[in-house]
């Protein structure tokens, strides 16, 4: 979590110190003008945006390969994922770098493009709530709950739906579209 | 500790098994090659050796009969014939299966049916060697297995008896030596069957000095002693009298076997191995080495003369038995080979390998950094010195890659056992051909073709061979031949699967696409397309199915298996002709010698191998229309790579003066046009993973880092023909169906 300090400015709020169990933490940006939010033990670290290569073929909300230290990661393009449109790079722009669960115990580091990083809330257990059955446009899927700072609410992201292997295999399905589209050409 | 050592143990037994399996199939072949013999031999005398080590006696009790059946072959005393290979072959799954239980750390709890198994197996093992029915050993206790010396069984033969010659000198008597009192003291140790004084040397009375002694003696000792103690004995009268302890019969057959067990570690020399057994003594062998010094000197001094080597001297003096000499000989050959062979091969272990492969990739990144700082600042100085780095860079990759690479042989040659077997439990006769096993790739390749190889090779023996009857009546030898064959093309490894079978039947395989709704009734299919729906899940003819094969599931794991190593598998038969199965696979799947292009923004590599030339190209001289490009009378197809992969473009503008370049590329017998902006050359390209996310991706087969940090896709060649002709192949489709 040092790298989160360092690396990006975040007020780290280290006056609670009283863990509750109830108490968990999450790490607030957003989308498209929107707040969201992540358990903070699910990320690695906030990078900058820096240069990304482009995947082709691949559908937009992939936005292409960045080199993270020597290894390469894939980065989503959130707002396109959840159909906001393309996300536009300014300052502000950061990879939100998390780890999801793949088949057979396997991890990958994928990396998250958000507009901009907010703080790190601590949300008490009782604020939170189940996902609604219907939201505002968002796939339910990705919703794990809502979240409530004094009267803010917030999505908190289901980060394994966002690329779950059904995701991927919908992402091959995409491709094949892609394919027989170019062959009907 | 103990689980190292226990690894070790079940390593090498693995590989025992492995070259006694081998070499008990190439036996059928060439009964009587020796070196076979001997490889069989060894295998189990070592598994049982290491056994005996942990306390293993459950392996120890049955691979010891089996070692002594090995014996009796090697000597003569039987002889090799298909069931004895057969038996052999049962008995080293067996001893397979008993290592098994120590690797399942079953080792105190062997389950009682693989104990009767092997009691079952040695019995018709020993008993049909009807010559020699007391093998000793052939109903295997678990608990507390004799070790095989003890229970050699002790044969009171007429010669028994250690016989000790005592020639004293002439001045024993004057040095106060009583010749008596030893022979006295030797009743000690045992007891004196018989004794005989030779007194040739003594002169005629009137010569004779009292003072001298002139007698010799032959002394025939019965006891359990060893040679040393016996020695002992007449450690007074070493300066005075010449000693010379013949061992009994029986003992030497102990000789025989404690050489056998002489511990490979070090090469000894014969003195020490004799000395180390106890078939001769330190005394002995001195006396022998001065002796043989005194020979060089003379040897020296007189060309003619000739040396006589140590254990001529020693059988000469009548210290040890010549069988003795000669089996230390060997041994002492054998451990020199072992000692040789170890010092060419150091076991590593993969991970080691897998990081210093990492490191090295990481290596060629950072010196591509390095590289690419000292061209942009213009360092004069560094210039030379970045240049010798790279070279060196470049051979520590092209070495440690090597140090990966094994040759495929080993993975072909396990085959013939599965071909023997298969053909026997099917009735057919089939001969196993291979070709190409120096072929060498990735061990990390190698490990993951095995299933789908199995899978090939047993479909083609299973569907694809006809029994003899069917062969004999389409006109065919009765023996079906398969052939594997290894070969490297163009940086790939191309594996070949061949039978001589029945062929796949097109319109069989055809039907049942329909049936399953694989393909329309009315959609048309080339021969080669067709036979591709065979790699399609659920597809396979065989209405029957069989132990073996035939269950509609294989032939698309075995696409997938090889898809997942970047590589492809294409089939061709002929119906009667046979079936040939060819893989391409990557040699390595970790760095390669890469051709950096530019497109638009966007950089690509494309392995060198299978670049063929570059070429700067104008826009009329390809034919937009028909995509097809002219290159000196050679027609091939192009491909725009911008338009391929979409990538936008940054000029704008007139294009119709930009200078493009052709990259004709390669792979296998097709040749293709890929259209670039921009070349960059050459670059070491170390390949990394896209990850699982990518997985379903063709056209790109992993990624690179370059020297700025930037990451470039690697183009995979033949995904792109493929996608590309796919595309093309239903454009032209389209026109032709019009």
């Amino acid at each position: 979590m040092a790298e989160l300090i360092t690396g990006y400015n975040i007020e780290y709020e280290e006056t609670k110190e009283s863990h509750d169990e109830s108490n968990a933490q999450y790490l607030t940006f957003l989308i498209a003008g929107e707040t969201f939010a992540v358990g903070i033990l699910d990320v690695n670290e906030i990078i900058e945006v820096s240069e990304m290569t482009d995947v082709p073929m691949m559908p937009e909300f992939i936005r292409g390969v960045i080199n993270l230290r020597g290894a390469v990661v894939p980065v989503i393009d959130l707002a396109a994922r959840m159909e906001r449109g393309r996300s536009e790079l300014d300052k502000r722009s950061c990879i939100v770098l998390v780890e999801t669960p793949l088949s057979d115990n396997q991890y990958q580091v994928v990396g998250m493009l958000v507009d901009s990083v907010n703080e790190i809330v601590e949300i008490s257990q009782d604020h939170i709530q189940p996902a609604p059955a219907m939201g505002d446009g968002i796939d339910t899927r990705f919703i794990k709950a809502m979240g409530r700072v004094d009267e803010l609410f917030f999505v908190l992201l289901d980060i394994e739906n966002i690329l779950s292997n059904e995701q991927i295999t919908n992402l091959e399905q995409l491709k094949r579209m892609h394919q027989s589209s170019a062959t009907t050409l | 500790m103990v689980d190292d050592m226990k690894l070790t143990f079940l390593q090498e037994s693995e590989e025992l098994l492995q070259q006694m399996e081998d070499a008990l199939l190439a036996m059928e072949e060439a009964p009587d090659d020796e070196e076979h013999l001997n490889s069989v031999f060894r295998a189990m005398h070592t598994i049982k050796g290491a056994a005996g080590i942990f306390g293993y006696d459950f392996i120890v009790s049955f691979t010891h009969p089996v070692e002594t059946v090995m014996d009796q072959v090697r000597s003569g005393n039987r002889s090799v014939d298909s069931d004895l290979v057969a038996l052999l072959l049962e008995c080293k799954d067996h001893t397979a299966n008993l290592v098994q239980t120590v690797a399942s750390d079953n080792e105190d709890n062997v389950p009682a049916e693989l104990l009767e198994n092997g009691c079952e197996i040695l019995a018709r093992l020993t008993g049909e060697g009807s010559e020699n029915n007391s093998v000793k050993g052939a109903t295997p206790s678990v608990a507390g297995a004799s070790s095989p010396i003890e229970a050699e069984p002790q044969k009171a033969t007429p010669n028994d008896n250690w016989v000790i010659a005592l020639d004293f000198k002439q001045d024993a008597l004057r040095n106060g030596l009583d010749p008596l009192s030893f022979i006295r003291y030797l009743q000690r140790l045992g007891e004196i069957v018989n004794i005989i004084t030779f007194t040739h040397d003594m002169p005629a009375a009137n010569e004779m000095d009292p003072e001298t002694c002139y007698l010799s003696f032959r002394i025939a000792l019965h006891s359990d002693s060893n040679k040393d103690e016996i020695e002992s004995v007449f450690e007074f009268a070493v300066d005075d009298c010449d000693i010379r302890i013949l061992p009994p019969h029986s003992k030497q057959i102990t000789y025989l076997e404690l050489l056998e067990d002489v511990e490979p570690e070090s090469v000894q020399r014969l003195g020490d191995i004799l000395v180390g057994i106890g078939a001769v003594t330190q005394q002995e062998l001195e006396g022998a080495l001065n002796e043989q010094e005194a020979i060089i000197d003379e040897a020296v001094a007189n060309p003619e003369q000739k040396v006589k080597p140590l254990g001529e001297i020693l059988v000469e003096r009548n210290v040890v038995a010549k069988p003795v000499v000669e089996k230390a000989l060997k041994k002492q050959e054998d451990n020199r080979e072992k000692a040789s062979r170890d010092a060419q091969y150091i076991r590593v272990d993969a991970n080691r390998l897998g990081q210093l492969i990492n490191l090295v990739g990481e290596l060629v990144i950072s010196n591509a950094a390095v590289k690419l700082m000292v061209d942009k600042y213009e360092i004069q100085e560094a210039q030379e010195v970045v240049a010798g780095v790279d070279n060196l860079v470049e051979d520590i990759r092209d070495h440690a890659l090597q140090l990966r690479m094994v040759q495929i042989g080993d993975t072909f040659s396990r085959f013939r056992r599965v071909v023997r077997d298969v053909s026997k439990e099917l009735n057919k006769d089939i001969k196993l051909v291979i070709t190409g096993g120096e072929a060498e790739l990735d061990k990390t390749v190698v490990e993951k073709i095995n299933d789908p190889l199995t899978h090939l090779v047993r479909n083609s023996l299973d569907h694809g061979i006809e029994s003899p009857e069917e062969r004999l009546a389409k006109g065919k030898p009765a023996q079906g031949v398969l052939r594997l064959n290894a070969l490297h093309d163009s940086g790939h490894i191309v594996i070949q699967i061949a039978d001589d079978g029945a062929g796949l039947n097109v319109e069989k395989i055809r039907a049942k696409a329909e049936a399953i709704g694989l393909v329309k009734p009315d959609q048309v299919l080339s021969h080669r397309e067709t036979l591709r729906l065979i790699f399609e899940p659920g597809l396979s003819t065989k209405t029957q199915a069989s132990n073996l094969s035939g269950r509609g599931v294989g032939m698309d794991v075995v696409r997938r298996n090889i898809d997942a190593l970047r590589g492809t598998v294409e089939v061709d038969s002929s119906v009667d002709k046979g079936t040939v199965v060819t893989i391409h696979l990557p040699l390595t799947l970790a760095i390669i010698d890469g051709f950096m292009v530019g497109v638009s923004g966007e950089r690509y590599v494309i392995p060198l191998s299978m670049v063929e030339e570059c070429v700067e190209i104008d826009n009329h001289q390809l034919d937009e229309q028909r995509s097809y490009v002219n290159l000196r009378g050679d027609v091939m197809p192009f491909l725009r790579l911008r338009e391929f992969f979409d990538v936008p473009d940054d000029e704008v503008g007139d294009h119709s003066d930009r200078r493009e370049s052709l990259v004709v590329v390669r792979f296998g017998r097709t040749k293709a046009g890929l259209v670039v902006d921009q070349l960059f050359g050459e670059l070491q390209t170390v390949i990394k993973p896209l990850g699982k996310l990518f997985q379903g991706l063709k056209g790109i087969s992993g990624a690179t880092v370059l020297g700025s940090g930037d990451i470039a896709l690697i183009l995979d060649v033949q995904g792109v023909i493929g996608l590309a002709s796919q595309r093309g192949g239903h454009k032209q489709g389209l026109v032709d169906h019009a």
